[in-house]
């Protein structure tokens, strides 16, 4: 029996992005991070800010799990940007597949490089602070967190991809927001009162913050309700960039000739 | 038919029309070549016709259903190999692999057409290079075969053979007229000439989004080939009074239009015409860089069409 039209198109994504070098990027990317920054700052961050009583590596484990998130979103602007760079999204949409499916392909492809990411981050995160992991609930809620995120990063790179005309600005772009949502949220260090004002107004408006902090919740027990009103301000969030990206993939040309 | 097109208009932005009103029917089994210069308006066509881009007017109908209902319908029974490259990050024979996933084919029946296609195609021995590292020929190969990895009705080729060496070209016609003697229906575009007078059966010569000919190629032929065509150039102080004159020298019947420097001339009695410019380059005591007369040929059907809906410049 022949698969769904979905199926096959996530097929397709899965199969021709992951080479070793997207494997590297996608896995081993934020594996360093968690290496290097974990173990570079764990005297250093505990120090410097008692309230990471589990160590820096406890409170960076769940951050590096909530940047999945963004690789998620990566990987699904940089494959609607090479399908339109290299050709192959009008030859998609002369098979037997809709605009539709080909955006729903990338999404749940995006969405399970972001699910795996996370895992594979956990156990990463498990094996660096020798703990247990956290129970089955636990991971489903914060595989929640990140799937929303996901979805929303995956939005966002999507209306990159769909506006951008060429290839330099399209990585230009990616970079500065890789490089501002990441360094401008909890992921890596906590919303200290030290912070200059301007940074602690682009850490609380910066959707990763509160993907780090409801993962970082359910990890280290310590969920609130600042944490769930974020949560609901990333959902609506999402909604809204989901439809803007749509729309600006829908109304986009098919290549960049 | 398996094509139907009644007035089909297309603007890309409104204002523009890149269609204007094309209408022409394509048969079951037939090869339809569609010819014409760049932004002629050939690639929009094929886009409209593949459910690309909607018509902004007119009527179309293929396989029996309309692209603006059926798209996803139509577009499982057809292949379309399109004028821009087409590829990703995979080998060669992962694409082919791939396309047939893409079309729901079962694993057995995947290996089975990729061997075949490796080999139909010269594919066998950079079946494991990357699609990044071939070249533009190689590439064009694949782009070609992984089309025949599904069945389809009706095959488009947008310019397929652009790249391609003369042997593999010759072999691409040849696997096509393969396909279309167990029933594949073709529309081809291409600037090639001898490769539309080879393959196709009737053939449509499009200029700024209108058919200006559609015929069969032997009727095409048949129609100029009473005429010849006299190719003459001259040079001299008085060439340019010379151009002037040569309008009011010709015969009722006769056409002519300027290609580069050169007047090409189409007449059904050359002896004669040539008789009246000797006459008319005495008179103006030019010397000729170039005369010539040859028997017409598909080209000459192309071009007389095509420059036929040029303003004349220069010599009226």
């Amino acid at each position: 029996m022949a698969w769904p039209n979905l199926l096959r198109l996530v097929y397709r994504n899965i199969r021709v992005n992951t080479d070793a070098g997207s494997l590297i990027i996608l896995v081993g990317l934020p594996a360093m991070y968690l290496v290097f920054f974990g173990f570079g700052f764990q005297s250093v961050a505990s120090g410097a800010d008692p309230g990471l009583g589990g160590g820096y590596l406890r409170f960076l484990g769940p951050g590096i799990m909530s940047f999945q998130a963004v690789m998620a979103g990566t990987v699904g602007g940089s494959m609607l940007w090479a399908d339109r760079r290299w050709g192959m999204l009008a030859q998609l949409l002369v098979g037997p597949f809709t605009r539709l499916q080909y955006l729903l392909g990338i999404m749940v492809t995006s969405l399970l490089f972001g699910l795996v990411g996370a895992l594979v981050m956990l156990g990463a995160s498990a094996v660096l602070l020798g703990g247990a992991l956290p129970g089955v609930l636990a991971v489903l809620a914060m595989l929640g967190v990140i799937s929303l995120g996901s979805l929303f990063f995956g939005s966002l790179m999507l209306l990159i991809s769909a506006l951008v005309k060429s290839n330099n600005a399209y990585n230009s772009i990616q970079i500065l927001v890789l490089f501002l949502v990441n360094f401008a949220s909890t992921v890596f260090y906590p919303l200290s009162p030290q912070l200059p004002g301007v940074l602690k107004v682009l850490f609380l408006v910066n959707p990763l913050t509160y993907i780090a902090n409801n993962v970082r919740g359910v990890y280290l027990s310590s969920l609130n309700g600042t944490d769930l009103l974020e949560l609901g301000v990333l959902a609506a969030e999402t909604v809204v960039l989901l439809y803007l990206a749509s729309r600006a993939y829908l109304r986009s040309s098919l290549s960049l000739d | 038919m398996v094509i139907e097109l009644a007035d089909v208009h297309h603007s890309y932005d409104g204002r523009r029309e890149a269609l204007q009103g094309v209408s022409f029917t394509v048969r079951h089994g037939e090869v339809f070549g569609l010819l014409g210069r760049n932004g002629a308006g050939k690639s929009t066509l094929i886009k409209v016709m593949t459910t690309l881009l909607r018509p902004t007017r007119g009527t179309l109908r293929i396989l029996g259903w309309d692209p603006l209902r059926d798209g996803p319908r139509i577009r499982s029974r057809i292949g379309v190999v399109q004028q821009g490259e087409s590829w990703d990050f995979t080998t060669v024979e992962g694409n082919l692999d791939v396309y047939g996933v893409l079309w729901g084919l079962s694993r057995p029946e995947r290996q089975r057409r990729q061997e075949a296609l490796l080999t139909k195609f010269g594919l066998q021995e950079i079946r494991r290079k990357r699609l990044f590292d071939l070249s533009g020929g190689q590439k064009r190969r694949v782009q070609v075969a992984r089309e025949f990895m599904h069945d389809m009705d009706i095959l488009f080729l947008d310019e397929p053979t652009v790249g391609l060496d003369i042997l593999m070209r010759r072999s691409l016609l040849d696997s096509i007229r393969e396909e279309v003697r167990r029933g594949l229906t073709v529309v081809f575009t291409t600037h090639n000439l001898e490769e539309a007078d080879y393959l196709c059966d009737r053939v449509a010569v499009i200029e700024s989004g209108r058919i200006l000919v559609l015929d069969t190629v032997e009727n095409l032929k048949r129609q100029y080939r009473g005429k010849k065509t006299l190719e003459v150039s001259v040079t001299g102080p008085e060439a340019e009074k010379f151009y002037a004159d040569l309008p009011g020298a010709l015969a009722p019947g006769e056409s002519w239009k300027l290609q580069g420097n050169t007047v090409v001339i189409l007449t059904e009695d050359p002896r004669d015409a040539l008789s009246r410019i000797l006459q008319l380059s005495a008179r103006h005591r030019v010397q000729f860089d170039w005369l010539n007369i040859r028997q017409n040929t598909l080209e000459d059907v192309f071009l007389q069409s095509v420059r036929s809906e040029e303003p004349t410049h220069g010599l009226a």
